[in-house]
């Protein structure tokens, strides 16, 4: 037998495997992180069986509880998207942040202060999120485009930048007569109905979905699609073939933006009792990072985001409870999904495992 | 006496299960040249790899002078006189040949400063033993291939070495060069020096070694003394059949051209020409061979075809229209088709799968596309599975990450590929490196299949038998220019040779 | 390429010096007093800078530098606070980033770990760590501060008061320029930022040398993120470090990897910075110009300037890529 027939050999069986293979991994890292996490609060005299249990009892203990995971998943899904359609390009945009302040921001403004007709107005304030979010996407693609500026540096300059924006606007413009602590709220007609009374769980996470499943008809349906993966996959073929690297940047960082700047919008418009934006921001911060973890346990793919994004969601629900019960900082919940951002960074880290076992 | 390097009984195997070596047993004598031959994927660098101490084995001893030793890093191996010369240079290209040559010997402490002009005497000397004349104080990148490879024979030397590894040194070397290259070694082994030549090439195993030992799929098939050995003999050792099969081309008349190149001149990524002036044309039904070892432009030459590359001075005509600075799509509904010289950096998207590979470059046909740019996948997939059929491609299933075929197969659905557009001309770089004998004699039958379709075939090769062999008409590129044009037969294999190394101006103006 | 760089450079950060001047004989802002808090701010971006030059001249980029900042900060304080001095807890802080740096060197070089990736894990890590560390360490969440005596004290100079950690991050800078362009060190690290191969087969050990740096490297932002606190703040929060790992990381971007150059970009971005400081503390300033705007300022200038200036560079073409043997 040659080498090339030995190598195709022990490669078929492992393709057999191959769908199994990277769901296998995800769901590793995640109890690695989880276990890791139980390491940190045993060092300082938690105790993690209690923690734990109060975690998953708070994510799916009850409807109500089950619900509101899925609210917390709702923008998740939609970060995770902003990066994993990024990588799938070849790109780090690690700009959900600020994405989504805007988002926010735009919504904000159309829902809360823009009085229109009573179908219009929803899709018009869901509308300027997702424009604002992409909008404000450019500023890093087109200083890679132009000027070749890596864009770790330009989105993480451009969600600071944005943070201070969005409060400056928030603060000055769009805040709530009377109460300066948080923006004017969605009007009546700008707001998605309530799925349940007992959880802020709204219409806007099918459009969540919806949104994710065209970027996946997208991504592998359509010429364009098939483009943006193929500069990302190999930028010497992709010249071959004719696709422009430059519109493959655009068009990634574009839809990520309209993904992170929903995410934005679902916060407002979706997300009772507030129904507006925190001057703090503290309703929309941190999701754009808790976006990139979900995106790689999702390896990077619409629908697999939308998995990951209820674990994730589950994890932050569940973290609530935690921390009340339990006296675990809710906090823990992302340095664990750092940890699982770090696992994911060494490829193949399963067989690396599994060689370890063996010697 | 006691050999001077013995390997017993090494294995290896791959985290991915790959078997590299199946107990392989090497002796390595006092002066005296090991020819170490096989075809590519043999195992041949895998087991020098192990002896220079750059990979471990998974199993097996080494042996030098007969004492036992574990080679955990290079600089182990070299502490015990073992040193390999790369068939991709590992010289840092900013740093000077002096620089390069005293890395990782630098006589000083690791706190202390760079003791160049202390080194400078001492390599000096060597220079002068060795006769391997270097420039010391120019950056390495700035010099022709054959004195990069002197550079790292001597940086191996510079630290004692008297076991000499190289892995195919005379892939990018002239005829000339090789000539003082085996010079070199000759004077290398009477002064009690062991060398292990790593080759796939028969004749120069034959002319330089003393005793041959064949690798085939990770064992050996064969050893013999040099004196009496046989290429017939040996090519049955290293392929398991006789000599690779030729491929024969009946003698046919050549239609209209169909591209035409009128004094192209391209640049390089640094902006210095590469193509200087070029002219020639491909007709109908003609395989227009362009010879030469690599680097003196072909490169860019072919990018500037296919589209890559602009072109910076002269012309391009395809079927007589005038070509200015299209990309390689455009040029596709011309009708020229492009096997690359790399195909893992242009031809194919490894990690993609058999069907998006098939339409890399149709992506944008109305056959395959629908409303909205929505991709045809039910036709996709009737496509690539009549490429897999037409063209013999192994592959477990449509579905499977293109990386996962053997370099063969990844070729066939390649090139079957470019055929399926329906090309008048393909540019052809390269097409059977690396590849398995079964794909290359494939290949090649391919390419005359296409040229007695009455289509222009455009084939660039450092393989000189392969564009000895296809060949209605051939001419030899040296620093991007054409030394000579010439039909097939009406050159020699010396006088090609030469010009290959930039030496005389022979044959017909193009 | 490297004189006209130079000359550019002086000619930018001459510019905005002028520009920013003139802006505080408008503004009725004092002098001094910018000049001490930009000096205050080049610190610990001098200080992640110059640890990330050599990191990447040996082909390693550790994005992590925010979140090394982060955890030093908080490290920092509480050595301080168990020792009772603010220099052992710089010691602290450098130890905290050395140990970070290990790991994450060890990640790259013996996981292949995509560098990218894992240093924004430990940034995404550093965000829910260091508030968690905060509840835990001190039972107050979001903030923690520290009597005064502990802090690192300064030294008063005609020119203001200047803390001898930022004399330290300037010599540091000169040490680094020491190590690379003059030892045998920096000779082979620069070598194996090129082309690993060539080190590895001159019995250079290309592992052992990239977790070194990255060490070093995370040794040196440390200290830089114990010193916020330490040296500056007077206590720690979960937000101290503002983003100025990724800024420090523009700057050794913008310095083509050299700590000198690496040097002056930190303390161009600090001034920007000292300058917004300076409008939100000035009375008859501060209400001219929102606050917001003025604390973009760094942001927006780091974006300038890596826009501006970044055009092609020569980067070790290896850099964040793991080097593998077969």
């Amino acid at each position: 037998m040659t080498l090339d027939q030995s190598r195709t050999a022990v490669l078929g069986r492992a393709l057999r495997f191959a769908g199994l293979r990277p769901i296998a991994e995800s769901l590793g890292t995640i109890v690695l992180g989880l276990i890791a996490g139980a390491g940190l609060m045993l060092i300082f005299g938690s105790n993690p069986i209690a923690a734990y249990s109060a975690l998953f009892t708070g994510a799916f203990g009850t409807v109500a509880d089950a619900l509101e995971t899925l609210a917390f998943a709702t923008p998740l899904m939609l970060t995770a998207l902003t990066f994993a359609v990024g990588v799938r390009a070849g790109l780090f945009n690690i700009g959900a942040e600020g994405q989504m302040f805007m988002g926010a921001i735009g919504a904000t403004f159309v829902a809360g202060l823009i009085p229109l007709p009573a179908g219009i107005h929803l899709v018009a304030a869901t509308g300027a999120g997702l424009l604002a979010g992409g909008a404000w996407a450019l500023l890093p693609a087109l200083l890679k485009v132009w000027r070749g500026v890596h864009e770790v540096i330009s989105t993480i300059m451009a969600n600071w930048i944005a943070l201070f924006l969005a409060t400056y606007l928030a603060v000055n413009f769009l805040s709530e007569p009377g109460r300066a602590e948080r923006t004017t709220p969605a009007l009546e007609t700008a707001r998605y109905p309530v799925l349940n009374e007992d959880a802020s769980l709204t219409a806007v996470f099918f459009v969540a979905i919806t949104f994710c499943v065209l970027v996946y008809f997208y991504l592998w349906g359509t010429r364009a699609g098939y483009g943006i993966r193929l500069a990302g996959e190999n930028p010497g073929a992709a010249r071959y073939a004719g696709v422009s690297a430059r519109r493959a940047i655009f068009l990634s960082f574009i839809i990520g933006g309209f993904a992170a700047g929903l995410a934005g919008a679902s916060q407002i418009i979706g997300r009772p009792p507030a129904w507006s934006l925190y001057a703090t921001m503290g309703n929309v911060v941190t999701i754009g990072f808790d976006g990139i973890g979900v995106a790689l346990v999702g390896r990077n793919h619409p629908i697999g985001g939308i998995a990951a994004a209820i674990l994730f969601g589950a994890l932050q629900q569940g973290g609530r409870l935690m921390e009340y019960q339990a006296g675990v900082a809710s906090d823990l919940v992302r340095a664990i999904n750092g940890l699982i951002v770090i696992t994911l960074a060494v490829p193949e880290i399963w067989s690396l495992l599994r060689r370890r076992r063996a010697r | 006496m006691t050999p001077r390097v013995e390997m017993r009984g090494i294995h290896k195997v791959y985290p991915d299960g790959t078997i590299a070596l199946r107990g392989v047993d090497l002796l390595l004598g006092r002066g005296e040249i090991v020819g170490l031959l096989g075809e590519n994927g043999a195992g041949k660098t895998t087991l020098m790899k192990i002896l220079s101490g750059l990979l471990r084995p998974t199993r097996g001893d080494i042996l030098v002078d007969g004492r036992p030793h574990q080679f955990q890093n290079p600089g182990d191996a070299l502490a015990a006189g073992i040193g390999m010369v790369y068939q991709i240079f590992a010289l840092v290209p900013p740093y000077t040949v002096l620089e390069n040559i005293i890395l990782g010997r630098e006589a000083a402490g690791v706190l202390a400063g760079v003791r160049l002009e202390a080194s400078r005497a001492q390599v000096l000397r060597l220079i002068e033993q060795t006769g391997l004349s270097v420039p010391l104080d120019v950056p390495v990148e700035s010099l022709p291939i054959g004195v990069q490879q002197r550079v790292e024979i001597l940086k191996t030397l510079y630290r004692g070495t008297s076991v000499l590894i190289l892995d195919e040194p005379t892939s990018a070397l002239t005829p000339p060069e090789v000539s003082d290259l085996f010079a070199f070694l000759e004077g290398m082994r009477k002064g009690g020096n062991s060398i292990v030549f790593i080759t796939h090439k028969l004749r120069e195993v034959l002319e330089i070694s003393d005793r041959i030992v064949v690798l085939r799929g990770g064992q050996v098939t064969g050893e013999a003394p040099t004196a009496g050995a046989t290429p017939a003999q040996l090519a049955e050792m290293m392929v398991g059949r006789a000599v690779v099969p030729r491929v024969t081309r009946s003698p046919k008349a050549a239609g209209e051209p169909v591209l035409a190149v009128s004094d192209l001149q391209v640049a390089n990524d640094q902006g210095s020409p590469a193509v200087k002036g070029v002219s020639f044309d491909v007709r109908a039904g003609e395989i227009f061979g362009i010879a030469g070892v690599e680097g003196n432009g072909q490169s860019e030459l072919v990018q500037a075809l296919t589209g890559l590359r602009p072109h910076t001075g002269g012309s391009i005509t395809l079927n007589g229209a005038p070509v200015i600075h299209l990309n390689p799509l455009d040029l596709y509904r011309r009708g020229v088709g492009h096997v690359p010289e790399d195909k893992a950096r242009f031809g194919l998207a490894l990690n993609f799968d058999l069907a998006e590979n098939s339409i890399l470059g149709r992506q944008e046909e109305p056959e395959f596309v629908g409303a909205l740019g929505r991709l045809n996948w039910t036709r996709i997939l009737g496509y690539v599975r009549g490429l897999i059929e037409r063209f013999h491609v192994v592959a477990p299933g449509v579905r499977t990450p293109v990386r996962s075929l053997s370099g063969g197969n990844q070729q066939r659905l390649l090139v079957g590929r470019e055929l399926s557009k329906r090309p008048v001309l393909i540019v052809a770089m390269h097409p059977t490196r690396g590849l398995d004998v079964a794909s290359t004699v494939y290949i090649r039958q391919l390419l005359v299949q296409i040229r007695d379709e009455g289509k222009g075939v455009l084939l660039v090769s450092a393989d000189l038998d392969e564009v000895l062999e296809l060949s209605d008409r051939i001419a030899v590129m040296y620093e991007g220019a054409f030394l000579g044009v010439g039909a097939a037969g009406e050159l020699s294999r010396e006088q090609i040779g030469l010009m290959m190394g930039g030496v005389a101006h022979v044959g017909e103006a193009p | 390429m490297r004189r006209s760089l130079r000359f550019l450079f002086y000619l930018l950060g001459a510019g905005i010096v002028l520009i920013l001047w003139g802006a505080l004989q408008w503004l009725g802002l004092q002098p001094i007093s910018l000049l001490e808090a930009g000096l205050l701010a080049m610190t610990p971006l001098a200080l992640a800078a110059v640890g990330e030059c050599i990191n990447e001249k040996a082909g390693v980029v550790n994005i992590g530098l925010e979140g090394i900042l982060l955890i030093s900060a908080v490290m920092g304080v509480w050595t301080a606070e168990t020792f009772q001095s603010g220099t052992v807890g710089l010691i602290g802080g450098a130890v905290t980033g050395a140990i970070i740096g290990l790991f994450l060197g060890a990640l790259s070089v013996y996981g292949k770990a995509d560098q990218i990736i894992a240093g924004i894990g430990l940034n995404v890590f550093a965000l829910g760590f260091v508030p968690f560390l905060l509840v835990n360490l001190w039972a107050f969440p979001g903030i923690h501060l520290f009597p005064a005596d502990l802090g690192v004290p300064r030294i008063i100079t005609p020119l203001g008061q200047i803390s001898p950690v930022t004399i330290g991050a300037i010599v540091l800078a000169i040490l680094a320029h020491l190590l690379l362009h003059r030892t045998v060190l920096g000779f082979r690290i620069t070598a194996i930022g090129e082309k690993p191969e060539a080190a590895d087969v001159g019995g250079v050990r290309v592992d052992l040398l990239r977790v070194f740096t990255s060490t070093l490297g995370g040794a040196l932002a440390g200290i830089g993120g114990a010193f916020l606190p330490l040296g500056w703040f007077g206590g720690v929060t979960d937000e101290i470090s503002a983003g100025r790992g990724f800024i420090a990381l523009a700057c050794v971007v913008f310095a083509g990897l050299e700590p000198m150059l690496a040097l002056a970009a930190a303390l161009l971005f600090g001034f920007t910075e000292g300058f917004s400081f300076a409008v939100a503390v000035t009375p008859g300033v501060k209400e001219r110009i929102p606050f917001y705007f003025v604390s973009m300022l760094p942001y927006v200038t780091t974006l300038v300037v890596v826009a501006l200036v970044i055009g092609r560079r020569r980067f070790p073409s290896t850099v964040g890529r793991p080097y593998a043997r077969e």
